[in-house]
């Protein structure tokens, strides 16, 4: 772990858990798979407080553990689950483009809370969406379900492991801590609930809701009283799938923008067709034949199977070589070149860095030696008359998996002092940000209560203009940096899914 | 009594004689004579009347004194020439037939040394004889400027030395390079487009958005913005600079010989074309592009919380 991530590792896990927790966290990431007591050694934190963060952190699966011999259990960080925290808001937006606003509840609160039974997950999500609608409706419990099964089916949740059911329990003293099993089938079942219910505001007032407060309250005590039916079976928001979407939209985009419209959509056909056949990390998906892509395309595209034919001609010929035709049978046989992809993502990436740091002709050189390998640089013939064999030729080469490393390395570091430069811009506002939220409360009390206009009116001038305005600039400063964190998470996306696909080709 | 002794000369050994009968036999064999053959054909002269001879007519400047690799070639030397050598010594005669020979290259002084065994100063007095004669000239190279190059008076220069199109007076000239580029990416995209809007099926779309070498050439050239020729090479060349801009790609197809723009049987086609990402997500942070990034710390004197960088860029 270079110290760059275990940095950013650092100052994320403090801002979402805390101090103690981070203290423990970042011990973890430097030294490695520790034994618990040695951990509450070298922190020199208690054991208790230990526990909690151990737990805490287990939980959000940033920590795995492990039996070795002789009974001692060691507890491992894992670095880049922590750093995948950054990447939390993408994940979550994905999910709203695709399931909308429950979907995208769904996954925040799995995301947010690690893991969840089902039920848990559809009656908070329930309750939220209820605050948000207008007086007098509520959300079924239904409908969140729905959801839920349709995020379980496309693999975009999953099924946590579980503790495996032992019939011989007297074979002696349980191990210290449980191994965690789960079969590949079982990941995706979603269990038979007969989830009944709405979702219920936080404050219902008296205006809404005529009778149904009074009617809601007796299913409720209800509810605590039946043991929830499927107790144990823990949720998860699976972050390959995500991931493997994120490829899928760049690789689309890329097609788009170098051809048209149309090209892209194929290929996004394609790239559905072969989600679940092609493991995320293979290099090729299986080849799809002409006719099934045909047959598969959204039905809003009505072109003839010629201009189709056409279209996949063109793609395979093209020069960026994302498809590839790999046979005849049924019409063409097409694959979608996915290290390929990948790789031009990565050195296009190299290119937009080259050309913004250092302006277009260097991006020219660059491009040149990307292009021709190996490059000699015009040499003045020495003036020397002896020349010894010993002339040597300086050769320039971009090495693209260095060049990648290097910049990725960099990117850690940039998030890094963004979110530094956010904390301090906080602390500097602190003063006026506490007040503010002083007065705030302060009107939302006396409004519960009943107050005039005039008096609200002299609340709010508590805060003069000039401080009104360092607010609104300090929420701008914020925001920006907040969303050049999630920009630059994007091109560590791209740069860690070509660095993973080519260490697994090696 | 006492003999005299008398020798009795060949009644054909009368020198002038002699050396028309070699200059008979140079014009006979235009490539060169050796000894040998000169020996065969008067063999009743004495090797000594023979290099008198020859010499008086080297240092006439009517015969070429070569070497090859079975000995020494006596040729006929052009009357031209032999004019204007005229003064001119045997060491002057060799160094201008070296620079003779590297044709419109020329060649470097370091190289006439070794090709004609010369000492240095020698050349030098040779050189600057030779050039006050006007019969050499010096061009300054492009590639290494300290350089210069020794070809005859009247040879234009080669394309190499001079830097061909591109450079004006060993001048590269960049501006004149920007507008070039700028020019044949406008062709080639406003050519892209009306394929695009034409709709037709995409083959055809493809097809039609491509430009060969040659049209831009023509189109270029219609143009009227080079005050210099261009040729079809000179074109690629820039054609050449826009791919590795990354805005145009090229492709090779098999043409027929004689259609127009094509070499050798195949014929280059460009297309306009748009990056495959947009300008990446570390570039839009201040951090990106920082030209201090590996100084800055936390605590430090450059560190996130004081970089001016992103006070500029919030500011924004």
């Amino acid at each position: 772990m270079t110290q760059a991530e275990i940095k950013l590792c650092s100052l994320l896990l403090q801002e979402h858990f805390g101090e103690i927790v981070e203290k423990i966290g970042v011990h973890l990431i430097r030294t490695g798979s520790q034994p618990l007591r040695v951990i509450a050694h070298d922190t020199g934190t208690s054991l208790d407080q230990v526990k909690k963060a151990l737990c805490v952190l287990i939980q959000h699966n940033l920590v795995i553990y492990q039996v070795h011999k002789r009974g001692v259990v060691e507890y491992e960080a894992q670095c880049s689950r922590v750093l995948r925290m950054l990447r939390y808001p993408r994940y979550i937006y994905t999910a709203k483009t695709l399931y909308s606003d429950t979907g995208e509840l769904i996954v925040e609160e799995l995301l947010l809370n690690g893991k969840m039974t089902m039920s848990a997950v559809v009656k908070k999500v329930a309750d939220r969406l209820t605050e948000t609608m207008e007086d007098g409706k509520t959300m079924d419990y239904a409908e969140v379900s729905n959801t839920f099964v349709r995020l379980a089916d496309t693999h975009f949740v999953q099924r946590c492991p579980l503790v495996p059911a032992t019939e011989n329990s007297d074979s002696g003293p349980p191990p210290p801590a449980p191994t965690l099993v789960i079969s590949e089938k079982d990941m995706y079942l979603v269990p038979k609930l007969s989830l009944i219910g709405k979702g219920k505001r936080r404050r219902s007032s008296e205006e809404d809701a005529t009778g149904e407060p009074k009617a809601k309250r007796p299913k409720h005590t209800a509810d605590n009283k039946e043991p929830i039916p499927d107790d144990g079976i823990y949720w998860q928001a699976d972050l390959d799938r995500f991931h493997q979407h994120f490829r899928d939209q760049a690789i689309v985009s890329a097609v788009a923008n170098r051809m048209d419209q149309t090209s892209s959509e194929i290929v996004r056909t394609m790239l559905r067709m072969s989600e679940i056949t092609t493991s995320s990390s293979a290099p090729f998906t299986q080849p799809l034949s002409s006719n099934e892509i045909f047959r598969s395309l959204p039905v809003g595209y009505n072109i003839s199977k010629q201009v189709l034919d056409q279209y996949l001609t063109l793609l395979a010929d093209d020069p960026l070589e994302f498809v590839g035709k790999s046979g005849d049978s049924g019409g063409g046989m097409y694959v979608i070149n996915l290290h390929k992809a990948l790789g031009s993502l990565a050195t296009a990436t190299l290119e937009s860095v080259v050309q913004e740091r250092f302006g277009s002709r260097c991006a020219r050189i660059f491009r040149l030696v990307l292009q021709k390998k190996h490059l000699e640089q015009k040499q003045e013939i020495p003036k020397t008359p002896d020349h010894a064999p010993s002339r040597t030729f300086y050769l320039y080469t971009v090495n693209i998996l260095s060049a990648a490393r290097m910049l990725l390395h960099r990117c850690y570091k940039s998030i890094a002092n963004l979110i530094e430069r956010r904390q301090f811009e906080t602390k500097e506002n602190k003063r006026l940000l506490e007040k503010s939220q002083r007065v705030e409360a302060i009107i939302a009390s006396m409004q519960a209560t009943g107050a005039e206009e005039a008096q609200l009116q002299e609340i709010e001038e508590m805060i003069t203009a000039p401080e009104r305005q360092q607010l609104e600039t300090l929420k701008r400063n914020v925001n920006k940096l907040d969303a050049s964190e999630i920009q630059v998470d994007e091109t560590i996306f791209l740069l860690e899914s070509y660095i993973e696909s080519t260490m697994k080709r090696q | 009594m006492a003999e005299v002794k008398v020798k009795v000369q060949p009644p054909d050994a009368d020198p002038v004689e002699i050396e028309n009968r070699i200059i008979e036999l140079c014009q006979q064999f235009p490539h060169g004579i050796t000894d040998q053959v000169i020996q065969n054909e008067m063999p009743h002269i004495e090797a000594q009347q023979r290099a008198v001879a020859i010499n008086r007519l080297l240092s006439m400047g009517q015969l070429d004194l070569l070497r090859s690799n079975t000995g020494l070639l006596y040729r006929i030397k052009d009357s031209q020439n032999a004019g204007k050598m005229k003064g001119s010594d045997n060491q002057e005669k060799l160094v201008y037939q070296i620079i003779e020979d590297a044709g419109n290259k020329g060649i470097w002084s370091r190289d006439i040394r070794y090709k004609s065994n010369l000492p240095l100063t020698e050349i030098n007095k040779i050189l600057k004889n030779l050039e006050s004669k006007k019969l050499i000239k010096a061009v300054k190279s492009v590639a290494a400027s300290k350089k210069k190059v020794y070809m005859l008076y009247n040879l234009q220069p080669d394309r190499s030395v001079t830097g061909g199109a591109w450079y004006s007076d060993q001048d590269f000239e960049s501006e004149f390079v920007e507008v070039l580029n700028q020019q044949c990416f406008k062709f080639l995209q406003t050519k892209a487009e009306t394929a695009r809007e034409s709709k037709q099926n995409p083959m055809i779309q493809r097809n039609s958005s491509f430009a060969s070498s040659h049209e831009v050439w023509k189109y270029i050239c219609e143009l009227g913005i080079s005050k210099v020729e261009l040729s079809m090479e000179d074109i690629e060349t820039i054609l050449n600079t826009l791919i590795y801009d990354g805005k145009v790609e090229m492709t090779i197809i098999a043409a027929k010989e004689g259609t127009v723009g094509s070499v050798d049987g195949h014929m280059k086609l460009y297309r306009a074309v748009n990056p495959i990402i947009p300008p990446t997500g570390l570039v839009r942070a201040p951090c990106g592009l920082c030209p201090v990034f590996d100084d800055c710390h936390e605590g430090g004197e450059i560190s996130p919380s004081n970089c001016i960088y992103m006070t500029e860029w919030l500011e924004f």
